[in-house]
């Protein structure tokens, strides 16, 4: 029992992720204080603000960090925000960043260059992040396809950081950290973070000190977002296999443990005899 | 003159930084000094990607050329970056296959490609996370327990169906993992983590402009 075939573990882990889907269950998704005060801050923002949602994330974690950034464009196309888009992660995130947002425009009958704008990705996050705080256009002076900034309408009337009213960063590593001591202390520009699970743990000590406004933890943060939009999505859906995996897993242990416990004794009642 | 000129550029570059921050960035001579600065970062950092591509070509090359073992990967690698690489920094005037836009190579590669197979990679996490879970996590000592315990509670607060077992207990549980688990006990290490990486970080900065951390230039 304590050392099973593992290929027994995969069969169960792969029947509690394939199961949800053919069967939802839509688990209630209560709201966390810290995706409560991210959603209010947001909401409060002016309409028609302009705000950065920032794609710091990598192809690998796109489960779980795209409901994240759909639920932002949403919220933020819905109070009619200016949307900036752009990356520090050269992995993809300018298509992914673009995907993104041209899905969530077309729901809502947003435009390219006047409702939105994909910077793309630059090298050296730090000289990027301290540049654009004097001026965006020195350091991306075209979009990500090519298109100097001065040919599209809603970059006009922005030139620095003192036209953003809010930084919606998503992210899976350490990025949000320079977003947050650059951008935010440097700047004073408002900021919340949507991070994998893994990494959200880190930034509760940013929430505390109210360097952040808010923070999204993993799958859990972007469906908890969904429930206050009203707009229940992919994260609401893969909290169903989400639940079931973890409490598999806590299965595990727990048995993993039992098996130990009894195999210990065991032995030792074999070298006692 | 090898060392004295890095060591001179590193002090430079590093002082004009470290003054500017006190300093008017837009107004200031410093301060658009510093800038002109960072914008020389970013130029700097593009040929280092070129060098990159140059490095990782040589290196598989030469594999491919030896029939080492593995090298059809290596050859593999080559196309791949090349497949990928040359039509996005072609015009797009000349073609919309080319350049980084929707419906371009690149663009296309990377949705229907890349992104599915790294994200296939890290998927087949979840099954070694439970093996791992089965075989290794034990509460063989105190500290272990403890760990085993909060992890196992954390788990079930994270997810809907966990939060409302939670709740059929007596006391607000949730509550409780979120007030002393995650904003306690979590928060004050992290706090302890980042200012320690941050007091290192600055150390180790000005070890780097007082030239005497030279590991940069492969020196001890």
């Amino acid at each position: 029992m304590e050392q099973i075939d593992r290929r027994w573990v995969y069969l169960l882990v792969g029947l509690a992720v394939v199961i949800p889907f053919i069967i939802p269950m839509k688990f209630p998704v209560s709201v966390s204080p810290e995706a409560q005060s991210f959603y209010d801050a947001v909401e409060a923002l002016p309409d028609s603000c302009t705000v950065m949602l920032v794609f710091d994330y990598y192809p690998s974690t796109v489960a779980e960090t795209e409901p994240m950034a759909v639920v932002g464009a949403r919220h933020l196309f819905r109070k009619h925000c200016k949307i900036i888009t752009l990356t520090n992660i050269p992995y993809g995130a300018p298509s992914m960043a673009e995907s993104v947002t041209r899905r969530v425009a077309a729901e809502t009958g947003k435009e390219y260059g006047k409702d939105f704008v994909n910077l793309g990705y630059k090298y050296g996050y730090v000289s990027v992040l301290k540049g654009m705080g004097q001026s965006i256009e020195s350091i991306f002076p075209t979009d990500n396809s090519g298109t100097p900034l001065s040919e599209l309408p809603m970059m006009d009337s922005i030139t620095n950081y003192r036209q953003i009213s809010f930084i919606f960063e998503v992210a899976d590593n350490a990025t949000a950290d320079y977003w947050i001591s650059i951008v935010n202390a440097g700047y004073g520009v408002p900021m919340g973070v949507a991070m994998t699970a893994v990494m959200a743990p880190k930034y509760y000590a940013y929430v505390g000190s109210k360097q952040i406004v808010g923070l999204l933890g993993g799958m859990k943060g972007a469906a908890e977002y969904e429930i206050l939009l009203g707009q229940p999505d992919t994260a609401f859906r893969g909290m169903d296999i989400q639940s079931l995996v973890h409490f598999l897993i806590i299965a595990f242990v727990i048995v993993g443990n039992i098996a130990f416990f009894v195999g210990r004794a065991q032995r030792r009642k074999g070298r006692a005899a | 003159m090898r060392t004295a000129a890095p060591v001179f550029v590193a002090f430079a570059s590093g002082l004009i930084l470290v003054v500017a921050f006190f300093f008017n960035e837009e107004t200031t001579t410093i301060g658009k000094l510093s800038h002109q600065l960072l914008d020389w970062v970013i130029i700097v950092g593009g040929f280092t990607l070129l060098l990159g591509l140059v490095s990782i070509t040589r290196v598989n090359w030469a594999a491919v050329k030896r029939r080492s073992d593995g090298w059809i990967y290596k050859l593999f690698t080559i196309i791949a970056i090349f497949v990928t690489a040359i039509p996005s920094v072609l015009s797009p005037d000349w073609s919309p296959l080319f350049g980084r836009a929707r419906g371009s190579i690149f663009d296309w590669l990377f949705n229907y490609l890349q992104a599915p197979m790294m994200a296939t990679m890290f998927a087949t996490l979840a099954f070694y996370i439970a093996s791992a879970a089965y075989r290794a996590f034990r509460a063989r000592n105190a500290e272990a327990t403890i760990l085993l315990l909060t992890a196992t509670l954390v788990m079930l607060w994270r997810v809907p169906i966990g939060e409302a077992l939670l709740n059929l207990l007596p006391g607000n549980i949730p509550d409780l993992i979120n007030t002393y688990v995650m904003n306690g006990a979590n928060l004050a290490v992290q706090r302890g983590i980042i200012v320690g990486a941050a007091l290192g970080a600055a150390s180790m900065s000005l070890r780097i402009i007082l030239g005497i951390e030279r590991t940069y230039m492969g020196k001890g």
